[in-house]
Parts: structure tokens; C-alpha cells; sequence
């Protein structure tokens, strides 16, 4: 059946930068904001937005990801008509495989799964930001300036500006020029990574794109830059509530963080009825306050059993802080167990890792150069009175008293 | 695998819980901060393997209607079998305008739903007792054991003995003496949770339809135990058996206790319920949360101490909740005060009132009230 308008969500990239958290799961299957993975992000706009077909394009380790969208039911996607659909590469007859060579050619390859139904708008958006944003109100941006591509842009500081895509537009918010981390911008908008598409004009885009064989089949690199060189109307369209780009381990630490404001003060209102943010929840129990629990600052989820001391942070479910633990500044993913008397500061730790008693993970900012976040990888099990650095990313077993 | 089919009673009035009840029958009444009663009996089922469960209901049923949906949340919104909703006037001809007078009344009412059940056994249970139970082991010991009619009970005495079935035993291990509403307790205490093949439920149904009976207990278990081989299987784990206000209250408190909640929330065999999509719970600098159990998608700035908290609770600055269940999005406003009260859904407290129940007469605040 025809669709106005189709989705399709960029969910393939290894996020490297990531390292350890990544190295079982793609970037948008990251644990998010105590429930949520980075995905249902993008996802619970399209529903709100009213998309009810998206196809999510896949391609590193997509095994949890998938099992995560299922029929897509958490998400009202389960749909008769529509609903959301996994796209990974595949092999087309007389040809060998190939990996989705970059973002443009991800869409290329899936042109027949747009076709199926026929819309007159395409939204292309990325797997790895956390925000809310009515995709309805961009494209009626896009129908009333009637343009080739809308891109969606954000106002940030002219020092920020330099490690951003950067649209310069004229006085009707039309981009003239497109400037990739610019050293001396000329505009404070930045490209989110979301674009409205006329169908009709992408494809013909696309088409083109794969025949060139120097291209890098990236929107950003080719796709943008090919359309303005033809003259073709592109437009901004200005978002201003919260954005962020959770592509590194320091900013995935601070969105969660802003997580912690239930109004939305700082970040995102996760308790907004208006618009919802979906996820997958797995079957738990309400979660525990034990009598030495001192809970300050946190979110705390279903499954967790909190007998310590947990401020500045976010508990995702089951996780097990014992008496005299102390968990400050730090996000404890699913099943994350803190024995008596260790201390995690300013720290990530990935799913069913194991804090042994007395052990100490992370520290405080203490101004130096080599002070960072640090990183326990799923499943590590860090010994009693084990030590993890600050900064550091620990992928193996830690022992008593070493690191 | 598959052989076991569910029949819930969801109609039960229960008048000694009061004001929980009176906009909704037993079955719905919420417990353990995100669940209503009936979802231990759903999720019991389910975890055996059942995939058919049907739910006899007759009034008050609008807030179970709303959280059973499809039964997509129990994996039994299905294309064959599934959950089936059995409202009262299922069958025109048999209009009851008052309530059934006894479950095989009930299930005369939705015959021909029996007849078409594809299983060969059937589980029939009332949904008033939060209990985590192994059907799958009861099935294979109703198998093994001959028996005709298989009886889940306890042997630790656990509810009002006016309002329960007893059970006791001869030498062999079988059904001797079934005792209706005595004044103390005596042998097993039924758990109102039965297993017995299709054909035999079919028989009894029409066995009393054609002599005016209507009672399982009175009619089937005591009228006819000397013609019915009846065996008991004994659980013995945690079972909240909620018949009283107080009864609801301390077995809701039980909750505070580890080795009850690894009897009800065991890992490998799962209570669902209906999900919200809540966010998690978020704690404001200053608040207090100690020994409680507290859903997903709270905001507590206050202080919590001892109680339930159900999901959306919002506990402002100030207010200090002791020993209370607060149900769904109640609020509980700037500096307020309340003990042992348990309020229903959407209460809401305003700033510096103070509520006290007591521990042997613990408040009870109707749905959507505003105090």
C-alpha cells in the first residue's frame, strides 16, 4: 500500500569509538537512560510522528539488535502494512556480496524496499542520537518550502561549529553551502543527521551516486554536496530542543547524566506522556531499596536490589549494589553486580559485570590530562580489591589489587 | 506438550477488602507494585506451557478488560487459541442477571467454549492468590496418580477458614474428608486450584446443570467425593491469599522480604503483566528510600520508608510515606504525611494533610480520590 512517507534508520555503524561497549553490539543497541537503548530513540519519534513504516539498515553485529526489534511491538510497529523491517546487505544474482559501502549506498541497496510502498517522502535518520523531534513538523517544513532535501540543524557555539557539518543558508533558511567541520565557519547550524527527501529526487540522486565510481556513497560527502552543485533547493529546517551525539564514551556518559532531570530541565522528559519514548523491557519485579540504601540523584529500574549508597547515577534493571558499595557519577548497565564495599566513580559499567568487594573503578576529575571515564566491558569480572583506573577500558578479567 | 488448558473465575466478590474492590473484582486488584492478582494465575499458566487460557467474568470487569487487551503482555494474543475473554452473556439463552452462584454454574454458561477445548487436561483456578507455582509438575502428578481430580493446596494454613476448602487425607495419600468453610482450619487448605481432563469437566459440567447444582466445592468436591478419586498436591511455597484488607496489607508487606520475593519473582519462571513503558524511577537529591519496593517510573523526592510504591507514584518534597502501598500515579503532595494507608490508583494527597491508618487497620482510600 502507498506511504506518504517512509523511514529508514541508519543502524549499521560499528561505533568504534565505543570501543568496549560496542564490541558485542552495534551502537544504536546500546543501553540508554536506565531503560531504553539508543535506538528506541529515532523509533518512538517515527511512531509519535506517525510513520508506521521503518526500515532499519543493518550490517555490524546485528544479532541482538534484531532479537531487540522483533516484530517491533514495544514500539506499536507490528504493523499489517508496514511496521518496521531489517535491512541487511544481500546478494542480488551475477553479483558478488558487497557491505553497505557507506550511507547513501545503504539506501541505494535498498531502493526495492522503498518502492514496495511508494512514497512521496523519505526520512533518513541515524542510530546513534538521543532527542525527541516531531519528523511530522519537518516534513510539512519540506512540503511548504517544496525542497529536494530538508536537513535538520541545530544551533550550537562557533567553537562547536568547527566538528559539525555546517549548512550556510540565506535569509529563508535555504542552503547555499555545506561545509564539512569547517575551521572558520560561517554558520552556527549544524547537520543532525536527520534529512526529509522529495523520493522522487533521491533516488535519482542515488542512482547517480553508485554509478560514480570516486564516491564515498555518503550523504554528507556526496549526496548534499552533488544536490546543491545542481542547484537543487535544500533547505534547514531549525530544531531546538535537545540533541546529543552519544558517539563517544564522554558523551555518553553526559547524556546520560542529563538524563537525571525527570522534568526535562537538562536533557530529555522521559515521564512526557505526550511523547513517549518505547522500549523492550524485560519481565521484572518492582525494584528494592534495602534499610542502608541512600539514593540520591539516580534513576533506578525494575530487577535492582540497592542496599548502598547510589547517587549521580543511572541503574538500568537488575543491577545489585550491596551494603557499603558506593556507586557516584556512573551508569551500572543491566545486571551489573557491586559488592560490599566497592566504589565505582565516573564510570560505565556494561552489562553483568562483576564489581568485587572492596574493588575501586574509576575516580573523580582530578584536572590531569589522562583522567577519563572508565570502562568495565560486559561480563569482566574485576576481583576483590581489584583496581580500574580511571580513563581505562577494561575487556579482561582484573585481579585483586591490580590494573 | 501442550496438553494443559487455562479456565481463570475472575468474578469473585470480595466484600472484606472493601473500597479496593469496589470498582473491580479480586481479580484485577493490584499487588507487588506492578501487578493485579490475576497475573500470577496468567503467568502460572503460561510458564507450564499453556497457550488457551479462557476468563470467566460476569461484573466489574471494565479494569480487567483493560488490562488484559489482546493478552499480547502474556504472549496469548494468538491466531489459534490465545486468551479468551468469557463475559457473562456469552449465550443469550442463559442470562444470569445476578452473579454465578458457583463455578460450575459459571462454566455451564460457556459450554460450548469447553467442548471446543483442544487439550486433553484443564487447569481451572480462581484468581485470588499471588502464588508462583510449577503446573507443569502438577500435570505430570495428576498424570501419574490416576486421579480424577487433582487438588493444589497447601499445607500451611494461610486463609480466613470461613472462606476456604480443606482437605484431608487417608493412608494412601488421597482425599478422605473435604470440608467447606469450617471454623478452624483442618488438613490441607485448598488453593481453589484444580487439574482434570477435559471429559471429566464436561460430565461434572452436565452432570449439574441437569440436577440444578452450581458449586465446584459444595456440589462436585463434597457432593461427590465418594464417587472421585480427588489427590492433593501439596505447594508449600510463599502464597498471598488477599481475602481482607489486612490480609492485602501484610501480605503486600511480605514483599519486603528477600526470600519471598525469590518465591513469587523467580527468574525461570516470570510473572508478566501489562507493560507501561514507564522510565525508570528517578530519586531527587534530599530524598529517602529505604526497605521498600518501588516500579518503574516514579519521581520520589520525598521520604519512603517500608511501603509499595506502584509504577508513576510521585512522592513530593517533604512527605514522608511510611508503611504504605500507594498504587498507580498516586501523588503524594509537598510536605503530606501518611502510615499505613493504602491508596488506590490516582489518589491524590495534598500538601501537608497527614493520613494514619494502623498496622491492624490500615486506611483504605478509594480510586481517584483526592484527600
Amino acid at each position: 500500500m502507498k506511504k506518504e512517507c517512509v523511514a529508514m534508520l541508519l543502524a549499521g555503524g560499528q561505533g568504534s569509538r565505543l570501543y568496549a561497549l560496542t564490541s558485542h553490539v552495534a551502537k544504536p543497541a546500546v543501553p540508554f537512560g536506565g531503560k531504553y537503548r539508543i535506538i528506541d530513540f529515532p523509533l518512538s519519534n517515527c511512531v509519535n510522528s506517525g510513520i508506521d513504516t521503518v526500515g532499519v539498515l543493518t550490517q555490524y553485529r546485528p544479532l541482538e539488535l534484531n532479537s531487540y526489534l522483533g516484530n517491533g511491538q514495544p514500539w506499536d510497529l507490528d504493523r499489517s502494512d508496514g511496521g518496521v523491517h531489517i535491512l541487511p546487505p544481500y546478494m542480488r544474482e551475477g553479483e558478488q556480496g558487497t557491505w553497505y559501502k557507506g550511507t547513501a549506498n545503504a539506501i541505494y541497496q535498498n531502493i526495492g524496499f522503498i518502492e514496495l510502498y511508494d512514497p512521496d517522502y523519505v526520512v533518513i535518520l541515524s542510530g546513534d542520537h538521543i532527542y525527541k523531534m516531531d519528523y511530522a513538523a519537518m516534513l510539512a517544513h519540506h512540503k511548504k518550502e517544496e525542497a529536494a532535501c530538508t536537513i535538520s540543524v541545530l544551533e550550537v557555539t562557533l567553537e562547536e561549529a568547527t566538528r559539525f557539518g555546517i549548512m550556510n543558508v540565506d535569509e529563508n533558511d535555504t542552503v547555499y553551502e555545506f561545509e564539512e567541520k569547517p575551521a572558520h565557519p560561517k554558520s552556527n547550524l549544524a547537520s543532525m543527521g536527520i534529512y526529509v527527501f522529495t523520493w522522487s529526487k533521491l533516488r535519482e540522486y542515488l542512482i547517480a551516486d553508485e554509478a560514480n565510481p570516486d564516491s564515498s556513497n555518503d550523504f554528507g560527502k556526496n549526496i548534499i554536496p552533488s544536490m546543491l552543485a545542481n542547484g537543487e533547493k535544500l533547505s534547514a529546517y531549525r530544531f531546538s530542543g535537545y540533541w546529543k551525539d552519544v558517539g563517544t564514551i564522554a558523551s555518553l556518559w553526559d547524556a546520560n547524566m542529563d538524563m537525571l532531570y525527570p522534568g526535562g530541565e537538562k536533557g530529555i522528559d522521559l515521564y512526557d506522556t505526550e511523547w513517549p519514548i518505547y522500549a523492550r523491557t524485560p519481565i521484572r519485579p518492582p525494584h528494592v531499596t534495602g534499610p542502608e540504601a541512600e539514593i540520591s540523584h539516580s534513576l533506578v529500574t525494575g530487577g535492582c536490589e540497592v542496599n548502598g549508597v547510589v547517587e549521580n547515577s543511572v541503574l538500568f534493571h537488575s543491577v545489585t549494589v550491596e551494603r557499603g558499595a558506593v556507586v557516584r557519577y556512573s551508569i551500572l548497565m543491566p545486571g551489573t553486580v557491586v559488592k560490599a564495599g566497592a566504589v565505582v566513580e565516573y564510570s560505565i559499567v556494561a552489562e553483568n559485570a562483576y564489581i568485587g568487594p572492596n574493588a575501586r573503578v574509576g575516580a573523580p576529575p582530578d584536572g590531569t590530562e589522562g583522567w577519563g571515564i572508565a570502562v568495565v566491558a560486559g561480563n569482566v569480572e574485576v576481583a576483590e580489591n581489584g583496581l580500574v583506573a580511571p580513563n581505562a577500558m577494561c575487556t579482561e578479567p582484573v585481579r585483586g589489587g591490580d590494573q | 506438550m501442550n496438553n494443559l488448558h487455562g479456565i481463570i473465575f475472575a468474578y469473585r466478590a470480595t466484600p472484606d477488602l472493601r473500597e479496593l474492590t469496589t470498582l473491580r473484582t479480586i481479580s484485577s486488584l493490584p499487588y507487588g507494585g506492578r501487578y493485579r492478582i490475576i497475573d500470577f494465575a496468567l503467568s502460572n499458566m503460561v510458564n507450564a506451557g499453556v497457550t488457551d487460557i479462557g476468563v470467566i467474568m460476569h461484573e466489574n470487569y471494565q479494569s480487567l478488560l483493560d488490562h488484559l487487551g489482546s493478552g499480547k503482555d502474556w504472549d496469548l494474543s494468538r491466531k489459534h487459541g490465545g486468551l479468551r475473554i468469557l463475559p457473562p452473556f456469552t449465550y443469550a439463552h442463559k442470562q444470569r442477571q445476578r452473579g454465578f452462584r458457583g463455578k460450575m454454574e459459571a462454566m455451564d454458561g460457556v459450554l460450548t467454549y469447553l467442548q471446543s477445548i483442544r487439550q486433553e487436561y484443564v487447569v481451572l483456578s480462581d484468581a485470588d492468590i499471588a502464588v508462583n507455582i510449577d503446573l507443569r509438575g502438577a500435570l505430570n502428578d495428576h498424570i501419574a496418580s490416576g486421579a480424577d481430580i487433582t487438588a493444589i493446596c497447601t499445607s500451611h494454613p494461610i486463609g480466613d477458614p470461613r472462606q476456604c476448602t480443606y482437605f484431608t487425607v487417608d493412608s494412601t495419600g488421597l482425599v478422605n474428608e473435604v470440608i467447606e468453610s469450617p471454623a478452624t482450619p483442618m488438613g490441607y487448605e485448598s488453593l481453589d486450584i484444580y487439574i482434570l481432563s477435559k471429559e471429566r469437566l464436561l460430565s461434572l459440567v452436565e452432570h449439574c446443570a441437569t440436577h440444578n447444582l452450581y458449586s465446584f466445592s459444595t456440589d462436585v468436591l463434597i457432593g461427590m467425593r465418594e464417587h472421585l478419586k480427588i489427590h492433593p498436591y501439596l505447594h508449600d511455597g510463599y502464597t498471598a491469599r488477599l481475602q481482607t484488607v489486612n490480609s492485602y496489607f501484610t501480605c503486600s508487606m511480605d514483599l519486603l522480604k528477600p526470600e519471598v520475593r525469590s518465591a513469587l519473582f523467580s527468574p525461570s519462571r516470570p510473572i508478566r503483566t501489562k507493560d507501561r513503558s514507564d522510565p525508570s524511577t528517578y530519586y531527587a537529591p534530599g530524598s529517602k528510600s529505604v526497605n521498600s519496593l518501588v516500579a518503574d517510573g516514579c519521581i520520589i523526592e520525598g521520604e519512603v520508608e517500608n511501603s509499595i510504591l506502584f509504577r508513576g507514584v510521585h512522592v513530593a518534597k517533604g512527605a514522608v510515606v511510611k508503611n504504605c502501598i500507594l498504587m498507580q500515579s498516586a501523588v503524594i503532595g509537598e510536605g503530606a504525611e501518611t502510615r499505613y494507608v493504602i491508596a488506590d490508583k490516582n489518589v491524590e494527597v495534598h500538601t501537608h494533610r497527614t493520613l494514619m491508618g494502623y498496622a491492624s487497620y490500615p486506611l483504605v482510600i478509594a480510586k481517584n480520590s483526592v484527600v
